[in-house]
């Protein structure tokens, strides 16, 4: 029965990133795109982004760019023998 | 040469070739939505997941030796194997190996025949439970670990791959959703381009967690029995040349493309668009990234088709083929206990003919099933040209005409 539970825990925590970065980073890149083509027509060619529309895009760009960059961060701490700790709010790498 | 090593050789061939399977069965996964939806050329797609496999395997330095631990009793907790087994030069543990290295390659090319996305870490595991159960009795695997952590058959295999596919489903349902619900109505041009990038960033993540994940499973079972042998004593690291030749080898296997099972994730199971195919690899990334981080294991097959399948319950008006969804269900719950029995049933035969000559009448056995499934499998040729065609019934009853019908579509840009 340990089984259950412990796979349960790991699951319960792998929904729960996965909501927060495998749903929530496309939502996010979403509003950038959004924010891009605001003002336009679903059918237009000649449409050039609003410049505030600019900023909003490109923060939300940057933002899921950086959540690739800790994504590929995890996979190299991992090999490498560490893993990536949000102990101290801002991600550091800690031997395991 | 003394035959305790041509049969190492024999198993060192015999991994190599299932880490070829294992990167050609798993390519669909991370590069099916993107060949689908045309944001990545078909050549292009698998180009770039090789690579980024190949970068992958290189990244997992961490050493895979325990890696038969969680299934079998076939090594101790060091990594050492289990000393009755290699009284005899270590051709007892190596038939076992090879047995179950026999029944995963089997197991995987007959699913790929049937364009069906199966797990290659369960046949894997299949293949090693089958073997074991042969030649050390039931209680030569390990069904359900000691009750301090997920461990064991039930912990690392069954229940991950129950949970997984649920996970995913749920997570892309709603990030397809959120997709939708937020740029409904946004001009086409952003749309279609701004979500190829994404989808392409995305399935490159799943591709290089591939690599990590995956190459290092046959790194640790070509290690073990170079220890079995005697030839490699250090348990601390995997020697460079098994590194380099495993993470070669999983390339390749993505390079040359397991083309039906990309078709079948591409267009079989889900009509899929561009912010479907990103939503989808960014849930298949995410938890893939997520476990291993978490350290519970999934299989990436499992995650990927989750995903698809999600991105198209995720969107509404969606079409999902629940039949291919079925089939691939009952593929999932088999590929276990079918490698299983093919992993037994080779140990049966190597073992009673006996020595160098029974792990040779395996090997035969290995060569001649993947041949005549090869040969199977080019009367319905499905390769780069006709991965996009258009779904009819089953893959199976498609043919492929001498010249392409149709050329690789080009990417339609809108004018930027």
């Amino acid at each position: 029965m340990n089984n259950l539970w412990f796979a349960l825990e790991g699951a319960w925590h792998v929904l729960l990133a996965g909501l927060v970065l495998g749903a929530g980073l496309p939502a996010v890149f979403s509003l950038g795109i959004r924010a891009l083509s605001y003002g336009a027509h679903q059918n237009v060619d000649d449409h050039t982004p609003h410049p505030f529309a600019k900023v909003v895009a490109a923060f939300a760009f940057g933002l899921v760019i950086l959540a690739i960059a800790l994504g590929i961060g995890v996979i190299v701490s991992n090999g490498m023998g560490y893993r990536l700790s949000f102990e101290s709010i801002y991600p550091a790498f800690v031997p395991k | 040469m003394s035959p305790e090593l041509i049969v190492l050789a024999l198993v060192v061939v015999t991994a190599l070739a299932f880490d070829f399977t294992n990167g050609f069965h798993d390519t669909g996964n991370a590069m099916a939505t993107s060949i689908a939806t045309n944001a990545l050329k078909p050549k292009t797609a698998v180009t770039l997941s090789a690579v980024l496999n190949l970068i992958g395997a290189f990244l997992s330095v961490e050493v895979a030796l325990t890696v038969t631990n969680a299934v079998v009793n076939i090594q101790d907790a060091s990594g050492a194997p289990r000393p009755e087994l290699i009284g005899d030069g270590g051709m007892s543990l190596l038939m076992i190996i090879l047995s179950g290295l026999v029944g995963a390659i089997v197991w995987n090319l007959l699913t790929w025949l049937l364009g069906l996305p199966s797990s290659s870490s369960h046949a894997l595991f299949g293949g090693l439970i089958g073997a074991t159960m042969a030649g050390l009795g039931v209680n030569g695997v390990k069904w359900v670990g000691d009750g301090t952590k997920l461990d064991g058959v039930l912990g690392k295999v069954v229940l991950p791959g129950l949970m997984s596919p649920v996970i995913a489903v749920v997570v892309a349902t709603v990030g397809t959703w959120l997709v939708f619900r937020i740029t409904k109505g946004v001009a086409e041009k952003y749309r279609e381009s701004g979500f190829r990038w994404g989808q392409i960033g995305s399935a490159s993540l799943v591709s290089l967690a591939h690599g990590t994940n995956d190459a290092q499973k046959t790194m640790g079972v070509i290690t073990l029995a170079l220890i079995a042998t005697g030839i490699h004593t250090d348990l601390e690291a995997v020697p460079f040349w098994v590194k380099l030749a495993c993470a070669f080898f999983i390339a390749l296997g993505t390079y040359l493309g397991g083309w039906r099972i990309i078709r079948t994730l591409g267009k079989g199971l889900v009509e899929i668009s561009s912010p479907q195919g990103m939503a989808a690899e960014s849930s298949s990334a995410a938890v893939i990234l997520a476990s291993s981080h978490l350290g519970f294991a999934l299989s990436t097959t499992h995650v990927a088709t989750g995903s698809i399948l999600g991105s198209g319950v995720g969107k509404r008006g969606a079409k999902v083929n629940w039949s291919i969804a079925a089939r691939m269900l009952m593929a999932w719950a088999i590929t276990l206990p079918s490698a299983a029995i093919v992993g037994a049933v080779v140990w049966f035969i190597g073992n009673g003919l006996g020595g160098l000559f029974g792990a040779i009448v395996v090997f035969i056995i290995l060569v001649a099933a993947s041949g005549w499934m090869f040969l199977r499998s080019q009367r319905n040729k499905v390769d780069h040209r006709n991965v996009n065609d258009d779904w009819v019934e089953d893959v199976t009853q498609r043919q492929l005409p001498e010249e392409p019908i149709v050329k690789p579509r080009r990417r339609v840009r809108s004018k930027a």
